[in-house]
């Protein structure tokens, strides 16, 4: 059983580009939770939750306006669905722990991962959902011989606009600005009269938002089911790490080396594809203890 | 330390009164189902609690089994083998049931099975498709009512083996389930049709999100059909996957519970054409009285359409109440003795519980998957039934694998 | 506390103690005998946890490996070789530190959250070879039915064997966070640069640390398997790991018995609620936040603080 004489030079790339449509949806939660750990320090577990309440979401709202038009809301929706329950728990819970021990935070968000896995199972029940895609989005183009799905090339463009957004976001607006001097040093911007606790909302919010949109973007690929929780968020915590925690383009590095060690390794070596991911981390973690890059604590 | 003694000392009394003012009295028939509740699989075994409970409720209407009602209680494993054992421990000694029954996990059936055969206490593997259970770890005290992996595999060896493929290419869940399935299929398909080729494998991790890469890894190597190999929460996005891309006009493929109701339900529309698959049962077929009258009253008391776990839940249920009456008393020996060989009336005809290695002899059903009008999704079309004597393993065969243990 | 290991009055309640747990199973039925069985293995795993987070403050978040290779070395030991139980039930906890000084070696070196995503990283590769070895290990389906000794194959033998190795062990564990090596293991926790400053080997320090905590880890899977017989890769699964650590947080990870305590809470918890719905989880989760917000030292934590501020009361009026 020979796996290298198939390997031509198309599927490679195929491959490759494939890798890089999967590594979006990776890009874009594993960015929210380095924002959200970066800035407030929190791990939190429940981003997973997040993303699979995003997903939910998007088939509830696409289901109920139906049509194209309801997937083109859907996408909008359900991240800013996520987003409020985000203000709720944050404003209602979270302002109040700050202070708190790093384990400590790790086990309240992981209370929550337990009272959110349950809470789906109460509102949308234990069948599986499946969102469809509007025909324009649906079927395939043909690049080299191969199909490539057309919504993976969508999602192939909408990573770069959420990279650039963030970026933005991060570099040229006040809240990005603020935000990253108070996770340098949170007295000192308090004591220049800014109310940090509302920055940091803000901060939360956008967070738990990419990863709704995340869970919404992915939606359409996939069997909506409970359980999507743990299988993104182990690989978001290990992405984060090996980018640095904190940095967003560390969070793009890391979802690129996911993405395409997966993809790759699946074309080379299938029957091993389970072990490249944590293979990948533990090399980058002997070589770089602290991530590719900077990290910001 | 003294702190530590007095709240031990608190919970041992606590525990204490519980256990006391749980000991009961006379009691019915009770049988305790441990599954998985929670999560992806639960769309598969709440069936089987429903379709048990229907039988049972209308047993219990016109007055039990034997004058004695039967009675119910389950667990959530959460597909985890530690909680689902404690739980099946505690049904045992505390619910002191009568009857085991359930679990889609097969590890956690493995561990249940060896637990029934030390407490001498019969249980019924309904939906966990791991072929040790009646095969290689088959005991007195356990049943298996689903289809298992050397069957499916070779359901599909049979299948295949009539259609003109030469070049396959094989890939599945990386777990027991995937490998098993595969390697049954193409060890019989390789017997069948000597002349068959492998061109390569891969291999996905369980809940596998896209399917994509892995598709056109296999498309590259052009096989002329592919035997996939996955099963639950993956058939799903896996046919999304390959509708997107069009891999089913490519290449045929076979996929063991594509044409199941869990898996096409939820895709409407939107499901590939053409994909070959089996199971042990559909709502709209066999069109036979019994069939259709077992759906009317599923329908009536649960508001949907039953699928495969209902059948399992069913003939379960049907085992225990024909078990007791047959056996005239409640003797779990007697009841053993009274189930082996037993012919039933199911809802897919006479289905025979086989004495030697208690796997009931359900047939198979391998169709492809068509548009049809009247059903907003897609079903299973050209149903071929695949008799039970022809895919499962013979007695001589089950009594060499226990003998090579 | 100074003399001796304890003083005699502690003496006399561990005895009592010791006493109650002798005579319990008379009282108790099958199942309740079965229940504390399990809470005293999971109890001594969440301790050799705390051992190294509570005690060393090192970020051990897949814990669950040691206690699973343990539990796969005594059951492969009792399948695969001919070999007196003996063997079996020494093989678990060796192989399980020889595991912890691979991957603390490795680990080490890094700290916090990268200590502990690089161990689960790491762990998860363990798992794989597991989950995958399906001719060795049994793959996903695990092992069932291993062997166990004649005189432990009975609930009630099985409990007395589990709360006499349990014991022992933490026995040991109390002689060693005690011991001196157990104080600098502390001093490494709240201040490494000073201890580096002063001359210990921190890095070493927590090594050996980690070992002790992967040994017992080794001992409370083979005494699963003597309980319930059967081992799978969910022994190994990072959940595992996140439950065990909510055990040391929810008893109190700063008290020796804290640990002990959220294993009872949870074990007991689940069984319980377990019976009533199907949605245990969800409470779980309402209570472990309520815990957080109002008692952040852990249960027990926060009852030892309560006393020794009564009794730190008491002695400065005297």
């Amino acid at each position: 059983m020979e796996f290298a004489a198939h390997v031509s030079w198309e599927a490679l790339l195929q491959q490759v580009l494939v890798g890089l449509s999967r590594t979006t949806i990776l890009f874009i939660v594993a960015s929210g939770l380095s924002l959200v750990l970066g800035v407030l320090r929190i791990p939190n577990v429940f981003h997973g939750s997040l993303y699979m309440i995003g997903a939910f979401l998007a088939y509830s709202v696409a289901v109920f306006i139906g049509g194209p038009a309801g997937f083109a809301v859907a996408l909008l929706a359900a991240p800013l669905g996520v987003a409020l329950i985000s203000l709720i728990v944050e404003r209602g819970l979270f302002c109040r722990l700050y202070e708190r021990e790093h384990l400590m935070l790790l086990l309240f968000t992981f209370a929550f991962m337990l009272v959110f896995s349950d809470l789906v199972k109460l509102v949308w029940g234990s069948d599986y959902r499946s969102l469809s895609l509007p025909p324009m989005l649906q079927g395939s183009f043909t690049i080299l011989n191969l199909p490539f799905p057309r919504y993976n090339l969508f999602l192939l463009l909408v990573g770069p606009v959420v990279a650039f957004g963030l970026w933005f976001l991060t570099n040229k607006t006040k809240i990005g600005k603020i935000a990253r001097a108070a996770s340098v040093d949170r007295e000192m911007v308090g004591a220049v009269g800014i109310n940090v606790s509302w920055v940091f909302a803000a901060v939360f919010i956008i967070g738990c938002f990419l990863a709704g949109l995340g869970g919404a973007l992915v939606a359409p690929t996939q069997n909506i089911t409970q359980g999507m929780d743990h299988a993104i968020i182990i690989q978001a915590f290990l992405i984060v790490i090996i980018g640095g925690l904190g940095n967003i383009w560390g969070a793009l590095l890391g979802a690129l080396i996911f993405g395409l060690t997966d993809a790759i390794g699946i074309l080379i070596l299938p029957q091993f594809a389970i072990v490249f991911p944590y293979a990948a981390v533990v090399i980058v973690l002997i070589f770089r203890p602290t991530g590719l890059l900077k990290a910001t604590w | 330390m003294r702190r530590w003694m007095m709240l031990a000392g608190l919970f041992l009394s606590l525990v204490l009164v519980w256990s006391v003012g749980s000991a009961l009295a006379e009691k019915p028939i009770k049988v305790g189902i441990v599954d998985c509740y929670s999560g992806p699989p639960s769309t598969y075994t709440n069936d089987v609690r429903d379709a048990f409970q229907l039988a049972v409720d209308k047993v219990n209407a016109e007055g039990g089994v034997l004058d004695r009602k039967i009675e119910f209680v389950t667990r959530d494993s959460k597909f985890k083998v530690d909680i689902g054992l404690a739980a099946a421990k505690e049904l045992l000694m505390r619910e002191e049931v009568d009857i085991l029954m359930g679990t889609i996990n097969s590890a956690l059936a493995l561990a249940i099975s060896d637990l029934a055969e030390k407490e001498k206490i019969p249980f019924f593997a309904t939906f966990s498709k791991s072929d040790k259970i009646s095969g290689q770890a088959g005991h007195r005290y356990v049943f298996q009512i689903t289809e298992n992996t050397t069957v499916a595999g070779k359901a599909a060896a049979a299948g295949l083996a009539k259609r003109p493929y030469v070049k396959y290419w094989i890939a599945g869940d990386d777990y027991e389930y995937g490998h098993a399935i595969a390697e049954n299929a193409w060890k019989h398909l390789k017997e069948l049709k000597p002349e068959v080729e492998l061109l390569g494998q891969s291999w996905w991790k369980l809940g596998e999100p896209d399917f994509t890469p892995y598709i056109t890894s296999i498309l590259s190597a052009k096989p002329d059909a592919v035997i996939i190999a996955t099963g639950g929460a993956g058939c799903v996005p896996f046919l999304k996957a390959a509708h997107a891309t069009g891999f089913n006009k490519q290449v045929p493929f076979f996929m063991h519970t594509a044409t199941e109701l869990s898996t096409l339900k939820p895709l409407g529309l939107e499901a590939p054409e053409g994909v070959i698959g089996t199971s042990n049962y559909f709502y709209y077929y066999p069109e036979t009285p019994e069939n259709q009258s077992f759906v009317e009253e599923f329908k009536k008391a649960f508001g949907r359409e039953p699928k495969v776990g209902a059948l399992y839940g069913y003939i379960t249920a049907q085992l225990i109440i024909e078990g007791y009456k047959k056996a005239g008393a409640f003797d779990t020996e007697k009841f053993i003795d009274a189930v082996e060989g037993m012919d039933l009336a199911t809802p897919v005809g006479k289905v025979t519980l086989r004495a030697c290695d208690h796997q009931a002899m359900l047939p198979m059903y391998m169709g492809v998957t068509k548009k049809v009008e009247g059903y907003d999704f897609l079903i299973a079309s050209d149903i071929v039934t695949i008799p039970a004597e022809e895919i499962i393993p013979s007695c001589e065969e089950i009594a060499k694998t226990r003998e090579a243990k | 506390m100074s003399k001796g290991v304890f003083s005699p009055k502690t003496w006399l309640l561990l005895a009592a103690a010791v006493a109650c747990m002798a005579v319990a199973p008379q009282f108790l039925s099958r199942f309740y005998t079965y229940l504390i069985s399990l809470v005293l293995v999971t109890g001594l795993l969440a301790m050799s946890l705390n051992l190294v987070l509570g005690y060393g403050g090192l970020y051990q978040f897949h814990h669950a490996v040691f206690y699973g290779v343990g539990a796969y070395t005594f059951a492969l030991m009792r399948v695969k070789t001919g070999l007196p139980s003996i063997w079996a039930y020494l093989a678990a906890p060796v192989a399980a530190l020889l595991l912890s000084l691979l991957i603390g070696w490795i680990c080490v070196r890094l700290s916090k959250l990268y200590f502990g995503m690089l161990q689960i990283s790491l762990g998860s590769l363990v798992w794989a070879i597991v989950y995958r070895w399906y001719s060795f290990t049994g793959g996903d389906d695990g092992i069932h039915g291993v062997p166990i000794p004649e005189a432990l194959s009975s609930i009630d033998n099985a409990y007395y064997f589990t709360s006499a190795v349990t014991l022992v062990c933490l026995f040991v564990m109390y002689l060693i966070v005690n011991s001196p090596f157990g104080r600098v293991f502390q001093a490494t926790r709240d201040n490494p640069e000073r201890s580096e400053a002063i001359g210990v080997n921190v890095k070493r320090q927590q090594l050996v640390g980690l070992m002790v905590a992967g040994f017992f880890a080794g001992v409370a899977g083979s005494l699963f398997v003597t309980i319930e017989g059967s081992v799978f890769p969910d022994m190994m699964f990072w959940t595992l790991s996140l439950e065990i650590l909510i055990m040391c947080l929810l008893g109190g990870w700063f008290s020796f018995f804290g640990p002990m305590l959220g294993a009872a809470i949870v074990v007991v918890l689940r069984t319980v609620m377990g019976i009533h719905t199907e949605y245990w989880t969800l409470i779980l989760g309402v209570m472990l936040m309520l815990l957080i917000f109002f008692l952040p030292e852990g249960v027990l934590g926060y009852f030892t603080a309560r006393w020794g501020s009564r009794r730190r009361a008491a002695m400065e009026d005297l």
